[in-house]
């Protein structure tokens, strides 16, 4: 009995002779940041001289700036149309190219590919084919008679161009986390599904979408932050125009910041950002919550 | 053995975590301060700046020119990307350069912090004549009635034009508005709905400032609240919707991303706009068959004349240890007639220095003369902490549903005075 307990004690040792350097590299960037944040948030910190003490001041400025909020607006439309579409679209490729055939691994590595590109080099393409006269997809509508808006100087469709352009470049890799997925799904369950009669629909809606539950949440939640922290695809494409529609938190953020000095400020709008965030995984967790496993 | 092992292991780790700290600041003071900044008996100083590419060899050009001229100082450039960001760290932490090139409407932000150093004790003992700099571009670096850097370039907007387009139509380069308007009519040709060469470039709603100084107007009041809610504000936006609704001679979202090579004005899509001297490389490079003409910015219905003066300057931080040296170096580089025409050949920008732009090189060319004429009564930015912010979050936004017409122009001057005065006040520095 003692040597077990002699045992455990020195695993147990041992497990946190092993953690610590995570541990230690988690601290100090990421905890100790975290809390500084929280701290210079109620500070008027200017990054250079001063650094005193504001109690709520700066979270009461918040209440008025509507500039603020309407860049929480413009990312919640944006999250809101952009992660169901990447949900589905890359679970519909995953599903697609989830066969044995000839060819498929070209098909895999061709969706793959937009994800290799930086947001800069793909805005810079995007940008030229949605150009209103010469673009290729206003080239296209003209084929049918119609006359295409300026996608990105217009404010109705300046954000639908951003959520185009982050689909093209996202879905490659949420479609091989699916992929994984799907290929982690048992085929018994396939097999005496087909033997009771399903349909193909009855497959996917009780056998294939449940296991994927956990899959669905990791990448939704990962949509979700991305969304919610857009900043450098917005920015090329748009600058944040027209009128102020793809203007996003994080850029306001670093603005504030770095180029108003108002750093106290700005981490007291990035704590905003942050409980953003934290709510709405939390209402992606109770949504795509784990089933007991049907194995 | 294995325990052995992994205190090894856990060892270096930690090494590594440490030296991921450490390289952070390190780079900065370059390590050749580490002796007093002295080696060979001469003082190294450290010159900041964020040009890269062909940017940097201009720098280089100049810093090397200083180096031979003489035995006592050696500068060196080192490029910094997002350098403002590296400078507010440094400033705070040590390893501030000796020289920075500044963005000169920074000042109002950035001197109140007390990081940068006055210069006004050097200008009165080497007696150097402020006349000879552009009272302007010294406004925008002096702050509470101290001067911060010297000016390097000095920029403002003219008005392009396409001369084969105009020797076609039988024009006369525009001297006022209505010529303007007459001028962008005549030339914009459409197909349909399809826009095949815009008359005049209307892409850019930042240019409000230089509009309404052309209206007479100005867009802050002295005690720092916005001032375009009038009738300057309302003559620009009459002015503006006359040429897009009314005379058509643009569409919004034209010159979107057509990037260098294929840039509308070098492609004779669009045939007069404003821009300044720093595109004239590109049209040089890319417009074989073009050929294009400058002049002043045309005047406004009361005879005002109107443009935004920029540019940069060299400016020393507080953290230099050597700043009589780095103002050695500045004052070689922007008061000294030669050196500055040197730089203006090099980089082909207008230097700050008056008597370099008084040389025949600018005088007897076509293509310089008209900026030169500009800078005659082009004024700067105001001086507000807050005017940036004001220009791009509350101005630009309002301007822009205006020219899609989506709001009214009494609802535009309306709203882009209340959420510009708002940001003033947030801005305005806290000292």
């Amino acid at each position: 009995m003692a040597s077990v307990n002699k045992l455990g004690r020195h695993q147990a040792r041992m497990a946190y002779l092993f953690i610590t350097p995570t541990m230690l590299l988690f601290a100090v960037f990421m905890v100790i940041p975290v809390v500084m944040a929280l701290y210079l948030s109620f500070t008027n910190y200017d990054v250079l001289s001063s650094h005193d003490w504001v109690g709520l001041d700066n979270y009461r400025r918040l209440a008025g700036d509507t500039l603020l909020w309407q860049t929480f607006l413009n990312v919640m439309y944006y999250a809101v149309v952009f992660v169901p579409l990447n949900l589905m679209i890359s679970l519909l490729l995953a599903m697609l190219l989830n066969k044995r055939k000839a060819g498929v691994k070209l098909f895999r590595t061709f969706y793959y590919l937009p994800t290799l590109t930086s947001a800069v080099a793909a805005a810079t393409v995007w940008i030229w084919m949605l150009h209103p006269e010469y673009g290729l997809i206003n080239g296209l509508l003209g084929y049918f008679g119609m006359t295409g808006p300026a996608w990105v100087s217009q404010t109705e469709t300046a954000m639908l161009s951003i959520i185009v352009m982050t689909l093209w470049q996202s879905v490659g890799s949420n479609m091989i986390i699916y992929l994984a997925g799907l290929q982690g799904v048992p085929d018994y369950l396939y097999e005496s599904a087909r033997l009771d009669g399903a349909s193909r629909f009855a497959c996917f809606r009780y056998i294939t979408w449940p296991q994927l539950r956990p899959t669905t949440f990791l990448v939704s939640v990962m949509a979700i932050i991305g969304a919610l922290q857009l900043f450098d695809q917005a920015f090329v494409l748009t600058q944040g125009g027209p009128a102020n529609v793809t203007k996003t938190p994080v850029y306001l953020i670093y603005q504030q910041g770095f180029n108003q000095l108002q750093m106290g400020y700005a981490s007291a709008q990035a704590f905003v950002l942050a409980i953003a965030i934290l709510v709405f995984s939390i209402i992606s967790m109770r949504l795509t919550k784990a089933e007991e496993p049907i194995v | 053995m294995r325990k052995w092992l992994i205190m090894m292991l856990t060892v270096v780790m930690f090494g590594g975590l440490l030296a991921g700290c450490g390289g952070s600041g390190g780079s900065s003071s370059g390590g050749d301060n580490g002796d007093n900044g002295k080696s060979g008996g001469k003082v190294q100083l450290t010159f900041w700046g964020d040009w890269g590419g062909e940017g940097q060899k201009q720098f280089e050009t100049m810093v090397d020119a200083f180096n031979k001229s003489q035995d006592r100082i050696e500068v060196k450039y080192m490029l910094q990307q997002d350098m403002v960001t590296k400078f507010l760290t440094a400033a705070t932490s040590g390893g501030a350069p000796d020289i920075l090139f500044w963005d000169r409407w920074r000042t109002s932000l950035y001197a109140p912090k007390n990081v940068l150093r006055p210069i006004d004790e050097y200008i009165t003992r080497d007696g150097l004549n402020p006349d000879d700099f552009y009272e302007e571009s010294l406004k925008e670096l002096t702050h509470d009635g101290k001067l911060y850097g010297l000016p390097l370039t000095v920029d403002a907007r003219a008005l392009f034009y396409n001369k084969k387009m105009f020797a076609d139509a039988g024009l006369q380069p525009p001297t006022t508005w209505d010529e303007l308007e007459q001028a962008a009519k005549t030339l914009t040709k459409w197909n349909g709905s399809k826009l095949e060469v815009a008359g005049f470039s209307m892409g850019d709603p930042g240019l409000f400032n230089m509009y309404l100084q052309q209206a007479g107007g100005q867009m802050l009041t002295e005690d720092g609240k916005t001032n375009f809610n009038n009738e300057q504000g309302k003559q620009v936006l009459e002015f503006w919707q006359r040429l897009l609704n009314e005379d058509k001679v643009y569409k919004i979202g034209f010159e979107e991303g057509l990037g260098e090579g294929n840039d509308a004005f070098v492609t004779g899509k669009v045939a007069m706009l404003y821009t300044g001297p720093w595109m004239m490389s590109t049209y040089n490079k890319y417009g074989k068959d073009l050929d294009y003409g400058i002049v002043p910015p045309p005047s406004g219905p009361n005879g005002d004349q109107g443009s935004v003066m920029g540019g940069f300057g060299l400016v020393i931080p507080q953290g230099s240890k050597h700043p009589e040296e780095a103002w050695e170096f500045i004052k070689w580089w922007t008061a000294n007639k030669d050196n500055a025409l040197l730089w203006a050949k090099t980089s082909l920008n207008m230097p700050g220095f008056k008597p370099a732009l008084a040389d025949p090189f600018f005088t007897e060319d076509p293509l310089w003369k008209p900026f030169t004429e500009t800078l005659e009564f082009a004024k700067t930015r105001p001086t507000h902490p807050g005017y940036s912010v004001m220009e791009e979050n509350a101005v630009i936004p309002n301007l822009e549903l205006f020219m899609q017409n989506k709001q009214s122009l009494d609802d535009t001057l309306k709203k882009a005075q209340e959420q510009g005065d708002k940001l003033l006040a947030d801005n305005a520095s806290v000292e």
